[in-house]
């Protein structure tokens, strides 16, 4: 029973730790979540995350699905790990319309009658007094009543767990609403983040966004992630290009970033390329070192595909290569996120960063970062770096 | 590899004469299975007829031209279970257990629905669909089982008319526009079956507004069964209604 409440977090997380961190730690508490899309896309399984990480750390959690039955609820859940039940209150709507029996204490039997629908959620709100509570989904109850009465539920269920100082996550896809509504939508939100799926050459790949609504708040730009059983989400780069002159340390960097890289060279010298896995921090990507002789150069419209960013990894000792590196930036298209590492740093006569700067052309927002692949000094941080750019955040 | 049961079950209809002129052949000379390798590979079809007239034969001819052709298939089943589309199957003369190691694979949204647990995925590659309310889940759901078997894809969905029961026209419709849209960019092709005479004539009007060709089916007064191809988007077609039939190996009912 939760009698005794531990002392509340001011933030709740994702559970994706590099979001985590440049969300300051997770939403603020109390909030309003819109996990929203316009088309199919992967909402339930970041509202699952959510409630898992919650009860991972101890919290209450209150599910409300109109979707799948209770033992269907915990044993999806279960993809993410063993499910800490005991914290977790769901309230069944489903069993009803199955026409079985539920052993739930929160149950929704008339689906027709939006007024009792609110009043059972929001008792199970009062009674439980979660930390976190996923409703799953509004385009449910959208799709069924009236919508200024449907508004009225939506605004009453947010006010029940702002009361309780909850985080309330509403899946929603909108199949039925115009631009204005949706506005409404949003504006009774704190945070929107939305969701994309675009399919390329059959390959499913998953996008989210986040704006926090007030003023001023943080906005991220379309953040690629990936889900494996039991880790989770992550935020997953396809495809981390590096690039940069013959012997400047491409080949290094690569094997610093990534435990299992594998590369094809003749002679010391990389004539395909450099591949590796790279997992850091809920970042997962795959990096590929690209060769950096004149006549491998048609490799990069084969890789230049679906570039999640880029790495130009310089000789910081030999100023005569930046008309080369410049080249090569150029190549790659100036709509790629960039970071610069200024390798070998820890030898004489290394280049400052004005003049890396002035010799490539760089916009004044490119990091430039000091590094020595040999020991792995600057190509996490560069990486880091990468992600914050493309992340938005 | 899968193996077929010889050809036994074919449905005969008149969907071969794209482009021929000669209408005066009899009906036997012109018959040729359904030729779903006629039927484009990035295309939307509405197979629409009442219940019973056979649109469920309908649908797994084209399967079984396609699997024998070695392509893919996804089947979205609501109304059926995987096992008792495997039965019918079998019965049709289509071992759709052997192609289930490759080229099938099952979007089941059937199962989650009843008291009876859903069936454990084994060797068999089978998604589940928590609910027929669940439309996004759906839609989500059949892209990732395209994307396993590999696009282009043949997806078979089967039927539409179910999704009415739990949802509302207006969300369907959309549902509808958003996944053949996504699935004729990305997918490949797709055909939805849909129940007639259960429906508002300007629902069935707008269904086949949203896809890019329509087969009907019919009972004539003699309960004979008849097929047109109303028409298909950028091809030219004889709209003439033809007999059609099919040859079952096995009770369809019941089990051999």
């Amino acid at each position: 029973m939760l009698t005794t409440e531990p002392p509340k977090p001011t933030r709740l997380n994702t559970g994706i730790r590099i979001l985590d961190e440049r969300l300051g730690g997770g939403f603020e508490r109390p909030c309003a979540l819109l996990l929203f899309s316009r088309t199919p896309a992967e909402k339930r399984l970041f509202a699952e995350q959510f409630v898992m990480t919650g009860l991972r750390a101890g919290e209450p959690c209150l599910y409300v699905d109109f979707f799948r039955a209770p033992q269907l609820i915990l044993r999806e859940l279960g993809k993410f790990g063993t499910v800490e039940e005991s914290r977790l209150r769901l309230v069944d709507a489903t069993s009803a319309q199955l026409l079985i029996e539920s052993d739930q204490r929160h149950v929704i039997r008339d689906l027709t009658d939006l007024d009792g629908i609110t009043r059972t959620i929001r008792t199970a709100i009062e009674e439980t007094r979660p930390a976190r509570v996923v409703i799953d989904s509004m385009e449910f109850l959208a799709d069924r009543f009236d919508r200024d009465a449907l508004f009225r539920a939506w605004r009453e269920i947010g006010e029940a767990a702002r009361a309780v100082g909850a985080a309330v996550a509403f899946l929603f896809i909108n199949w039925t609403y115009g631009d204005a509504d949706v506005a409404r939508v949003v504006e009774m939100s704190d945070y929107v983040v939305e969701f994309q799926t675009r399919v390329r050459t059959g390959v499913v790949r998953n996008y989210l966004r986040i704006a926090a609504q007030r003023p001023g708040g943080l906005s991220t730009a379309w953040i690629p992630y990936t889900f494996k059983d039991v880790s989770g989400l992550t935020v997953y780069f396809p495809r981390i290009l590096v690039i940069g002159p013959p012997n400047a340390g491409k080949t290094t960097v690569v094997r610093a970033l990534c435990g299992n890289s594998v590369s094809v060279d003749t002679m010391g010298t990389t004539v395909a390329f450099d591949y590796g896995n790279l997992d850091l921090s809920g970042l997962e990507a795959e990096v590929i070192g690209t060769p950096g002789q004149e006549r491998f150069e048609f490799m990069f419209g084969i890789f230049a595909r679906e570039v999640s960013g880029i790495l130009l990894v310089l000789d910081a000792t030999r100023p005569e290569e930046l008309e080369r590196a410049k080249s090569l930036l150029q190549l790659v298209g100036a709509e790629s996120s960039v970071v610069v590492l200024a390798n070998k740093s820890d030898l004489p006569g290394r280049l400052d960063e004005a003049a890396i700067r002035a010799g490539l052309g760089l916009a004044a927002d490119v990091p430039v970062i000091p590094s020595v692949a040999t020991t792995g000094q600057g190509t996490k941080e560069a990486v880091l770096a990468l992600a914050q750019r493309v992340m938005g955040v | 590899m899968i193996s077929l049961v010889p050809v036994s079950a074919q449905i005969t209809g008149a969907v071969d004469s794209y482009g021929t002129d000669d209408s005066r052949r009899t009906v036997r000379e012109r018959v040729t299975p359904i030729p779903g390798d006629a039927l484009p590979s990035h295309y939307s079809l509405l197979v629409s007829g009442p219940p019973g007239v056979g649109k469920f034969e309908f649908l797994l001819d084209l399967a079984r031209t396609w699997i024998g052709a070695g392509e893919r298939v996804v089947f979205v089943t609501l109304d059926l279970s995987p096992a008792e589309v495997r039965d019918r199957g079998l019965a049709l003369g289509l071992q759709i257990s052997e192609a289930e190691r490759n080229q099938f694979v099952f979007v089941d949204g059937y199962s989650a629905n009843g008291p009876a647990p859903t069936e454990s995925r084994g060797d068999r590659r089978a998604y589940t669909v928590s609910s027929y309310a669940n439309l996004e889940g759906i839609a989500m759901t059949l892209q990732k089982a395209a994307a396993e078997v590999g696009p282009p894809a043949r997806i078979l969905f089967y039927t539409l008319s179910t999704l009415f029961l739990h949802n509302s026209p207006p969300a369907i419709a959309k549902f509808l526009q958003i996944i053949t849209s996504r699935v004729k960019t990305s997918l490949g092709f797709i055909a939805y079956a849909v129940h007639e005479g259960v429906h508002e004539p300007t629902t069935m009007s707008l269904l086949r507004s949203l896809t890019d060709g329509v087969v009907e089916l019919r009972f004539t007064p003699d309960m004979e069964r008849e097929l047109r191809v109303h028409h298909l988007r950028g091809r030219w077609v004889d709209p003439g209604w033809r007999p059609f039939q099919w040859e079952a190996t096995a009770p369809l009912i019941g089990g051999a």
